[in-house]
């Protein structure tokens, strides 16, 4: 399902926030599409193109990831890590969606690279206000793709 | 008496005599005189006058013996002393000798035998020096050393054998002199150090360096310890040559234990402190997961009441409605609930430096965060230069809790007033929150400032109950006081004092 919006992957272990992320996705007048990676391992995969991964039609290259940072076994912050190692994807915006406020994980996520910072809204208006500011920064840029001959087979490496 | 020919034999032989007279008879420190082969008195001068007290007439002629006393005379002292000169060149040596009046003195001496150009004794000179100061001041040393207690000092030969030994040096390692003298320094170390090899390295660096300095265990005659406190010298002659080592040794014990208790206790309160610190990690990883996990549900709740509500809200009966209205408002008191609690917790954990903070600043920033339909009701008197030294964030969160709390109570049919004046008070600034609310009974002053204490239904005035707990631990951390004055019916005046500058 090749699809010409803007794809957004959120990496949610949580299947309430996922939810109500589908909702505020669908209440955004029709422009972004919303992929999912329920762990930091699945979205290392999910990114890398690994096996089921590996089609592309099924499952697009995203043009943003949402990042939670605690998730099970493999954090926000490694996967995020990952990513900025990682030369093909090193331009991926990836912003931070997590419930934390605290001064030393925003510290860390921008010092690992992180595009930006959010804390998870209390309310879906403020979800939908967020929404809108995601897409009016991030949804205009021109976004590195896998399609890039070189990224893909650097990340099949 | 010495003959005339004899002297004739002398003199002219003698180079540079007038030379020679006129040295000798400047020298008053120096007697200097010239003996025939035989040891008779063949010169004399001022110096020699003035140390024996004989004339220059009255000795010339005599023989030298005259200043021995019995003892050496006995031992023909003077008879080998000329013939060591004789044969060697040279005679040297500190003794006892005698003055005319009887009393002795202890002098320094040096015969040179004096010859002319084949080798013919011609007679001898004498220098002799008076070294009885010199050997008092000695001996009153070596008394006050032998007699010092407190300090074991003694000496070393350059291999390290002990030549000398005091009272205090028995005392400190229970040896005798007679028992140590001659024996080797390493006795006192411990086998370990011996084994070491720290008696050799305690010479060498005193050797290379010219003392060692140190501490350490060292053993006394009956096998037990002691902490001492050691300074070694190295004892050099003229000649630079290592001539032994003088060793100040002091028992140190007390010291050493009292040191080690200290330690014990800076020990003991690192480990508390790592602890501590241990603690607050672990509080900060409670709050950590409580901030995440415990308002992730909440937001769930919130989320899902609000799509029923916008997406079915007109296919639900009002009633359905007027619930989910509650689930909503629950969950908000709840998110408020956990947001008051990390609030109070970081208050006890965050470090907080103080900094200067203009109050008028503070006191409009704590006023911008009240509810905006109320907030024309705070009114602020405050000196636009007056400063406290406090935690920023900390003292701000302060300030809008109370002023808050002031709006919330209001009586009710009458509008919230607050007012707020800050004053310079000493090196303190004292902030007055009055408010002409419902009051607080005389009973209740203490507990309102404890966390979860209400004196009210959070239906009738909503809220968490923390947030005057909040303040009061917020100001006893910034080192400042609140007190609170009130009736019921009369309204609350809540003063607080903090450190100005």
């Amino acid at each position: 399902m090749r699809t010409e919006k803007p794809t957004v992957l959120l990496v949610e272990d949580n299947d309430d926030d996922y939810q109500l992320m589908q909702v505020a996705f669908q209440r955004t007048p029709g422009s972004l599409e919303l992929l999912r990676a329920e762990d930091g391992d699945v979205a290392l995969d999910y990114l890398a193109g690994k096996d089921e991964y590996s089609d592309r039609d099924r499952y697009p290259f995203p043009h943003l990831v949402l990042l939670d940072i605690k998730l099970p076994r493999r954090s926000g912050f490694e996967v995020l890590d990952w990513i900025r190692k990682n030369s093909p994807l090193r331009r991926l915006p990836v912003v931070m969606f997590t419930s934390s406020r605290h001064t030393v994980d925003v510290n860390k996520a921008y010092e690992l690279g992180a595009s930006g910072y959010f804390g998870k809204p209390e309310s879906m208006k403020e979800l939908a206000i967020l929404l809108g500011e995601l897409k009016n920064v991030w949804g205009r840029l021109e976004f590195p793709t896998e399609a890039d001959p070189i990224a893909k087979t650097q990340i099949r490496q | 008496m010495l003959g005339a020919d004899q002297l004739r034999l002398i003199q002219p032989n003698l180079q540079s005599e007038r030379v020679f007279r006129l040295l000798a008879n400047s020298l008053r420190d120096y007697s200097l005189f010239l003996l025939t082969p035989e040891g008779i008195i063949a010169s004399w001068n001022p110096g020699a006058e003035r140390l024996k007290q004989y004339k220059a007439d009255e000795i010339i002629g005599k023989h030298f013996s005259i200043f021995y006393t019995p003892k050496d005379l006995h031992i023909q002292k003077p008879k080998n002393e000329l013939e060591v000169a004789a044969a060697t060149g040279r005679y040297e040596e500190e003794g006892w000798r005698v003055r005319k009046d009887g009393t002795r003195f202890w002098a320094s001496v040096v015969i040179t035998a004096i010859r002319d150009d084949d080798g013919t004794l011609l007679g001898f000179g004498k220098i002799t020096r008076d070294l009885s100061e010199r050997r008092e001041a000695e001996a009153r040393y070596r008394l006050l050393i032998e007699g010092v207690s407190d300090y074991a000092i003694f000496s070393l030969d350059s291999k390290g054998v002990v030549t000398s030994w005091n009272i205090g040096a028995q005392r400190i390692k229970g040896y005798a002199a007679d028992e140590i003298v001659g024996r080797h320094f390493s006795t006192f170390y411990t086998p370990e150090d011996r084994a070491g090899g720290l008696p050799e390295k305690v010479l060498k660096t005193a050797e290379e360096t010219g003392h060692f300095q140190g501490e350490g265990w060292r053993v006394r005659k009956d096998g037990t310890r002691f902490w001492s406190s050691v300074v070694v010298t190295a004892l050099r002659n003229e000649e630079d040559e290592l001539i032994g080592f003088s060793k100040i040794t002091r028992d140190v014990t007390e010291r050493k234990h009292l040191l080690d208790a200290v330690q014990r206790h800076a020990d003991e309160l690192e480990l508390r402190i790592a602890e501590r610190e241990q603690t607050n990690a672990e509080l900060e990883a409670f709050s950590y997961s409580v901030s995440h996990d415990l308002r992730s549900p909440l937001r769930a709740i919130e989320g899902f009441t609000d799509i029923i509500n916008t997406d079915f809200g007109d296919q639900l009966p009002e009633q359905v409605n007027q619930y989910l209205g509650q689930i909503s408002q629950a969950s908000k008191r709840m998110n408020r609930l956990v947001e008051d609690l990390l609030d109070y917790s970081r208050l006890t954990r965050a470090s907080m430096a103080p900094e200067k903070v203009n109050v008028a600043k503070a006191l409009e920033d704590a006023r911008q965060q009240t509810e905006e339909k109320l907030r024309d009701h705070v009114k602020v008197s405050v000196p636009a230069n007056l400063v406290a030294y406090v935690h920023g964030s900390t003292f701000t969160q302060a300030l809008y809790n109370l002023m808050s709390n002031g709006l919330k109570f209001h009586a009710p049919g009458k509008e919230p007033h607050v007012e707020v004046t800050a004053t310079a008070k000493g090196n303190k600034v004292k902030i007055v929150v009055r408010d002409e609310g419902i009051g607080i009974p005389k009973e209740h002053h203490e507990r309102i400032f404890q966390v979860f204490e209400r004196l009210h239904s959070a239906t009738k005035y909503p809220g968490t109950g923390i947030g005057l707990a909040i303040v009061k631990r917020a100001l006893v951390r910034m080192g400042g006081t609140i007190s609170l004055q009130s009736e019921p019916g009369q309204g609350s005046t809540f003063t607080i004092e903090v450190p100005g500058i």
